[in-house]
């Protein structure tokens, strides 16, 4: 149960990884190209005249499609991971998992409603349509825990509790809905609904990269300022406040941070499960739940591990690919239930 | 110092808790006593802001106890809840040092004081272990150590509450906990802890307040509350009060 | 002038349409429709990749395959090295496309709708692509005539017998079967064999065994995404106990359909499916023959 590594030993480590991650990520892909012709082309987009024009294909295969795909998947998975552990604070449970709040639920209806809603009252350019889709996911995942959030707060006080049946409740009904507009999705739309469900961070572009990346940056600057309250808050809520927190304005901060950080991945990516609850989970058991380590240690894992999924999921079968979320499932699913026995043991 | 003018708190429509005046004082370790739902934690709960009184009020040195900034005030009060629920696998160390995230005195002081106040609740040996490997006694000491941490080394101006911080630990570290607390309050400290067992509240408290049913029934030196009669009424047991034959204290015995 | 001039040339040397370096060598097909056209066309032996709806001919399904045709993949279209991408308006999703196109492959939209100008239009650019418009309006002809002798054959059919009360079922294994509704191209299909499709909703909808029994058709056509022929038919009466009580069952006038004919606009083997559903409606005319492409 003690922690196996130092914290120093686990950034190098993580460091080592990640860097070790975005290089496959840029150097490999359906396509095959030289690992020669890959550095001379991204030494060329960052402004350095080396090799000729024949590097143009892996220029632009590198540049535009293989380095935004790269930013995404570093920005989803570092955020999912950090918002998995904010809400395993807020809950002090180490299972603890960022749909709780209804953030998820909330994007998939906010997605459902662009998509089936879109082909059912027509006359939405095709052009704007994924931004459209972005846009609601968004606002659904902030809506629904802003409804939650609401739900759990009385007489100034938020019960953490209360927040949790809510938004199971919430998580339900949006599932109805969303039911709702499968039933009157026609197959087409139905199968657009179906994929987005499994995630991807497939047709990655720098345009929607962003809000994206904005949002990340905001959320990595944001939480590891709260570490040392989320390590008070593991003792308990009141005792968190003896020792001088303000704990409203940090559970606040906490289910707001989620919200954003989490719509926005989902805005991009679609869903992906098991990054949030596994990564910070897994970084807890090398180092300790210390947030000041954890926070970063599981940005930098969860990064990492999202980079190396997204690897199998466009290898395994290409020239197709396998959504994301179906990795990250596969991989993230046993690996949870070895914890859990692991636990019992 | 931390004093209470005939506070009521409400719960619903019934009163759980009606005219309290108090007052800790420096030095001092005030006992609170009383049966099962006699409003002992409700108490601690509004002595430390986490219920809202009804009427009268709370003050921390002469400051409404609402007015004080989250920091500030936790470095001048520190309380130690009935039982904590921590789910997570920090060192023991770790678990004493968020008692020092109120205060910027370095890593290395807070770590010496982390070590006295692990040495103070006679668990220094369990510095490096993981909390989560800790029986339920070992745990208790662990957060009164936290605590202890919290206002270390105590001194007048200091509040340290503590509920039922006995209930789980053997009858040694029964005492061990409880001297650590005198010896806390010798400092300066104004200590009040709420206890179930009469004669460890004789013998280590200056003062006692005995609710009943929400109600301050009696308050004063322990020969003066411990009386024979008057706990009868109060906890409807038939008892013998005799003087400790060394120490010259009150020692109830059941009949 | 210009158009007649570039048909006589295409008529002499058909690669000189274009020149030759223009026109697009590797392909890609994202729809099963197109693929089967592309293949008619004779440009199979083109064909480097086609999507999961291109299951006919079976000798596309050995090529590599890119995925759904919503989800296709840039760099995995790139890795072939496809000059050009035909799919209908489904394929997605739209950055893909803008990556890909920004890469030099020509993506080519083509409409999906069950419509004969539609039909028209696509077959003339399939045609212009390959270089073979003359082959593009030899078939076109010749499937607008097929049409023809079908709508024919069905207005002389329908003077002899009213047009039967139809409904289409769509199912998976026999379980959970989804009816046709009226903008579909289930829907065209049973107009033009000469059915009335006796389902009012929209797109396809799960119908429950009361409104089965209600709606009383008098053919049923069966398309299974699992299962073939007689399998399907029986597979779909025993988990739809009550399919049995209509009319179509007990006269026996259940009808199979290869569900592929359902999706990606008209394709090359319509006709002959349509033919069969004729003679499934009308049984006492005499059925129309209808012969099938050579390489489908």
């Amino acid at each position: 149960m003690n922690p196996v590594l130092r914290p120093r030993s686990l950034f190098i480590a993580l460091g080592v990884l990640l860097a070790l991650a975005f290089f496959l990520s840029l150097a490999l892909g359906p396509v095959s190209l030289h690992l020669l012709d890959s550095l001379q082309a991204l030494l060329r987009l960052v402004g350095v005249p080396v090799g000729d024009d024949t590097l143009e294909q892996a220029q632009l295969i590198i540049g535009q499609i293989r380095m935004p795909r790269t930013l995404l998947g570093l920005s989803v998975g570092a955020v999912l991971a950090l918002c998995g552990v904010a809400m395993q604070g807020l809950f002090r449970n180490p299972l603890a998992d960022p749909g709780l709040i209804g953030v998820s639920s909330g994007a998939a209806l906010g997605a459902a409603i662009a998509i089936v809603g879109g082909s059912l009252f027509g006359g939405i350019p095709e052009a704007f349509a994924p931004y459209l889709l972005s846009v609601f996911a968004f606002a659904g995942g902030l809506g629904v825990t802003a409804l939650v959030y609401r739900l759990g707060r009385r007489d100034g006080q938020t019960s953490v509790a209360t927040m949790l049946l809510a938004g199971i409740a919430l998580t339900a009904l949006a599932g109805a809905v969303i039911g709702l507009f499968t039933y009157l999705a026609d197959d087409a739309t139905l199968r657009t609904l179906t994929f987005w469900n499994l995630g991807s961070l497939n047709g990655a572009s720098y345009a929607r990269l962003w809000p994206l990346l904005l949002v990340t940056f905001a959320v990595a600057l944001w939480l590891p300022r709260r570490a040392k309250a989320l390590n008070a808050l593991l003792l308990g809520e009141s005792e968190a406040r003896h020792l001088g927190f303000p704990v409203e304005r940090v559970k606040r901060e906490l289910v707001f941070c989620t919200a954003l950080g989490v719509g926005a991945a989902v805005a991009a990516a679609g869903m992906i499960g098991f990054i949030g609850l596994v990564v910070p989970h897994l970084v807890r058991l090398l180092v300790g739940p210390d947030h000041r380590v954890l926070l970063p240690a599981s940005a930098l894992a969860g990064a990492s591990l999202l980079l190396f999924a997204d690897l199998i999921a466009r290898l395994l079968l290409a020239p197709a690919e396998l959504p994301i979320g179906i990795v990250t499932a596969l991989i993230g699913a046993p690996f949870f239930i070895y914890l859990l026995l692991r636990g019992r043991a | 110092m931390l004093r209470a003018d005939s506070i009521n708190v409400q719960r619903g429509d019934s009163r759980v808790l009606e005219q309290v005046s108090l007052e800790l004082v420096p030095g001092q370790v005030l006992g609170v006593l009383g049966p099962n739902g006699a409003g002992k934690s409700t108490l601690l709960a509004a002595l430390c802001g986490e219920l809202a009184v009804s009427a009268g009020s709370v003050k921390l040195d002469q400051r409404e106890l609402s007015d004080w900034q989250g920091v500030e005030r936790a470095q001048r009060l520190a309380v130690l809840p009935q039982s904590s629920t921590l789910n997570f696998a920090f060192k023991v160390e770790e678990v004493v040092g968020m008692g020092r995230l109120p205060h910027a005195t370095g890593r290395e002081r807070d770590q010496q004081i982390i070590g006295q106040a692990l040495a103070a609740a006679d668990a220094q040996h369990l510095l490096a272990r993981s909390y989560l490997a800790l029986s339920g006694g070992e745990r208790q000491r662990v957060h009164l150590a936290r605590v202890l941490a919290q206002l270390w080394p105590g001194g007048i101006g200091q509040t340290l509450l503590l509920d039922e911080p006995t209930s789980m630990l053997d009858p040694l570290h029964q005492h061990v906990t409880l001297q650590a607390t005198r010896r806390f309050a010798e400092q300066g400290a104004a200590v009040m802890v709420i206890l179930h067992d009469l004669n460890l509240a004789a013998r280590y408290c200056d003062r006692l307040l005995l609710l009943e049913r929400g109600v301050p029934r009696a308050m004063g030196k322990p020969e003066e509350v411990l009386q024979a009669e008057l706990l009868q009424s109060v906890f409807g047991l038939e008892v013998l009060v005799h003087k400790h034959p060394e120490r010259g204290h009150p020692l109830i015995i059941a009949r | 002038m210009r158009l007649s001039l570039s048909i006589l040339l295409s008529l002499i040397m058909p690669a000189a349409a274009f020149g030759a370096e223009t026109l697009p060598q590797r392909w890609l097909s994202a729809g099963g429709s197109l693929t089967e056209w592309v293949v008619v066309l004779g440009g199979e032996s083109k064909l480097v990749g086609v999507d999961t709806t291109s299951q006919h001919p079976a000798t596309v399904t050995k090529l590599p395959s890119v995925g759904y045709q919503r989800q296709l993949s840039a760099e995995g279209i790139l890795s072939l090295n496809a000059d050009v991408l035909v799919g209908t308006e489904e394929m997605g999703p739209p950055p893909v496309l803008e990556q890909l196109s920004a890469a030099g492959v020509r993506i080519e939209t083509l409409s999906a709708k069950s419509d004969v100008t539609v039909l028209e239009h696509n077959l003339q650019r399939l045609g212009s692509l390959l270089g073979d418009e003359a082959k593009a309006q030899e078939v076109f002809a010749h499937y607008q005539q097929q049409l023809n002798r079908q709508a024919q054959w069905v207005s002389a059919a329908q003077s002899k017998q009213a047009a039967p009360r139809v409904l289409l079922l769509l199912g998976n294994a026999g379980g959970n079967p989804m009816a046709a509704g009226v903008d579909t191209g289930a829907n065209w299909l049973i107009e033009q064999a000469g059915g009335h499709n006796v389902a009012t909703h929209a797109s396809y909808k799960g119908i429950s065994n009361e409104a089965l029994l209600a709606l009383d058709p008098e053919v049923l056509i069966v398309a299974d995404r699992r299962l073939r022929g007689d399998e399907a038919k029986q597979a779909l009466l025993k988990s739809n106990p009550a399919l049995a009580a209509t009319r179509a069952a007990k006269a026996g006038r259940i009808v199979v359909l290869d569900p592929t004919l359902l999706v990606g606009g008209l394709g090359p083997r319509l006709p002959e499916g349509l033919a069969a559903l004729s003679a499934a409606f009308y049984p006492a005319s005499q059925p129309l023959l209808v012969e099938a492409h050579a390489n489908l």
